[in-house]
């Protein structure tokens, strides 16, 4: 039935599988919805197959391509429930928490407020990290914090929608204790928070370091800052 | 031709006038506007008057020209070429794709099934530049590809789902779409499930509304921000890079997953051929 390919593994990966599911998966087009496992395991072989993406991308961190396609436990759980298109079940959200929680290191003095205009900067800034056909020299720039990809936070510059706006953050919360663990939380892993939530674990994954926290926490919080006026 | 007319008078009313002929691109889009409330669609007015004078027009003339010159070592035209409806049938082919193709029994999109036919049936080498060079207005490649693609615009879109390896193409492609990784845990997912969001100011298109998502695969593309016309493969380029992930090999089943499920979530949706975005 199918034709003898050469060079293309997953052509005949995804033809094995289909012979043995071709009996049995809906013929219907269109929005079929619900992904199956036959989906699942052929999706899994086409992430990680040699002629899909390229599997040996050199990274920023040193690793590969195929290192940053591959999934931890929190990924995994939030794919299976974005694709699901309901809200997030109690026990699978605290299952998200528990992992995000254990994930949070603090600094060592404590949680404090940096730079705010150099954290207004690194907001700002939506360089680093990027490989494909131009890398990031982290060499050359410091990686940013992105925020503004997805917040608004001073309104002198536009930002995304994506998050909520944190236009007069520090001056509606103040920096009280709870308050600073909060946004130190959200930055570091906010999952903690918003269990599969779309915004970056920017101090788990490695995004930033503690001394960049602080400065975009700075923006956020320091009375001074922009944010704040 | 065509571009002469086009630059000539408002043919937009022209062809409006003319009982049986195709809308213009700009009408195509006008009438989803018109038919929704979509900030994705409406958000550059701009973008919409200069559609008229696109120059993705004049990509395509040179198109035009390429597909029926005999080139390549076995100085042959395009014109034999099969793209899924019979040798040289260009007319509703593109908005069928990517499709299965018995004679390579692989599922491809118009980017691979022209490098099929220039390697095989013109004899053009793979690292020829005609075949390797596929970036820009000037590439033969985005000349070829938005000739052809045109010749479907105004059509529904309605990717082949007959063959069982374009079901299962298009059904891995949904969960990747969904699928999280990369040192920011992005999927598409991520950015394209929500109507009226923005990445700064770009405003991003819904899969799950069909109106928004015809636009928004619409592809070949005049950018008008990178002043180049633009393929449904670089547009999956600059999303991955946003990712941080890793580029996909154009032509592998890897990405024709992909176009698979993003085309079957326009489908039934007219496809505005040539488009222009911001
Ligand atoms: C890809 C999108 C994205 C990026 C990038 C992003 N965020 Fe968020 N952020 C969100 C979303 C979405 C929420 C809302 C939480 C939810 O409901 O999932 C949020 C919530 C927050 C909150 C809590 C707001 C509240 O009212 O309690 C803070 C604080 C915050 N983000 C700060 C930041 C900072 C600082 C950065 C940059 C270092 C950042 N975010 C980058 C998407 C993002
Ligand atoms: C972090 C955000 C983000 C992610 C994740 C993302 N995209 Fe996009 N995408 C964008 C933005 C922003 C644009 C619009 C670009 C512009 O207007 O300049 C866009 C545009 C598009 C478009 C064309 C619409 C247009 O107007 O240009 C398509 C189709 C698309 N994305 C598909 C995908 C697919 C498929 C994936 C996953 C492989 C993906 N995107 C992941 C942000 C994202």
């Amino acid at each position: 039935m199918f034709k003898k390919t050469t060079n293309t593994p997953v052509i005949a990966a995804a033809t094995a599988l289909l012979l043995v599911t071709a009996g049995c998966t809906a013929t219907g087009t269109g929005k079929s919805g619900s992904a199956n496992a036959e989906a699942e395991a052929l999706a899994e072989q086409l992430v990680f197959a040699a002629d899909g993406f390229y599997q040996d991308q050199p990274t920023q961190e040193g690793t590969t391509g195929r290192v940053r396609l591959t999934q931890d436990e929190t990924q995994k759980i939030c794919s299976a429930v974005a694709r699901n298109g309901k809200r997030i079940d109690a026990q699978t959200a605290e299952k998200v928490r528990s992992l995000a929680l254990a994930s949070i290191k603090y600094p060592e003095g404590g949680i404090k407020l940096g730079d705010w205009k150099k954290g207004r900067e690194l907001a700002w800034s939506g360089f680093g990290f990027r490989t494909a056909h131009n890398p990031d020299k982290h060499e050359t720039r410091e990686p940013g914090a992105t925020c503004y990809n997805c917040h608004q936070l001073a309104t002198d510059r536009t930002g995304g929608s994506i998050g909520p706006s944190l236009t007069g953050f520090g001056k509606q919360r103040g920096t009280g204790e709870e308050v600073l663990k909060y946004a130190y939380d959200m930055i570091y892993n906010p999952h903690a928070s918003f269990p599969c939530t779309n915004m970056p674990r920017f101090g788990a994954n490695g995004l930033l370091t503690e001394q960049q926290i602080a400065d975009v926490m700075a923006y956020l919080l320091d009375p001074e800052s922009l944010v704040n006026k | 031709m065509l571009k002469k007319t086009l630059l000539a008078l408002p043919v937009a009313l022209l062809l409006a006038d003319t009982a049986g002929a195709a809308p213009a691109p700009e009408e195509v889009l006008q009438k989803l506007i018109d038919d929704s409330n979509s900030p994705y669609l409406t958000q550059s007015q701009q973008n919409l008057i200069i559609m008229p004078d696109n120059p993705a027009l004049f990509v395509a003339d040179e198109g035009e020209e390429l597909f029926k010159q005999a080139r390549g070592p076995n100085n042959v035209s395009l014109e034999g070429c099969d793209f899924g409806k019979g040798p040289g049938v260009l007319e509703g082919a593109y908005v069928e794709m990517p499709r299965y193709f018995a004679d390579t029994g692989r599922v491809m999109d118009l980017e691979a099934r022209l490098v099929h036919c220039m390697t095989t049936l013109q004899g053009f080498a793979s690292d020829d530049k005609p075949v390797k060079s596929r970036h820009g207005s000037g590439s033969d490649m985005m000349k070829l590809q938005t000739y052809i693609a045109m010749q479907s615009n105004g059509m529904p879109w309605n990717p082949s789902q007959k063959h069982p390896m374009e079901k299962a193409l298009r059904d891995a492609g949904e969960v990747m779409f969904y699928r999280r990784a990369g040192p920011m845990d992005f999927s598409c997912a991520t950015c394209h499930t929500q109507t009226g969001k923005r990445i700064r100011a770009s405003v991003l298109p819904n899969v799950h509304e069909s109106h928004e998502w015809t636009k928004a695969i619409s592809w070949p593309a005049e950018r008008v921000g990178q002043h180049n016309v633009r393929s449904s493969q670089h547009r999956l380029r600059g999303c991955l890079y946003q990712m941080r992930y890793p580029n996909i090999k154009p032509g592998s089943d890897t990405a024709m997953a992909l176009f698979l499920f993003w085309t079957d979530a326009a489908r039934g949706q007219p496809a505005i051929l040539p488009d222009l975005k911001r």
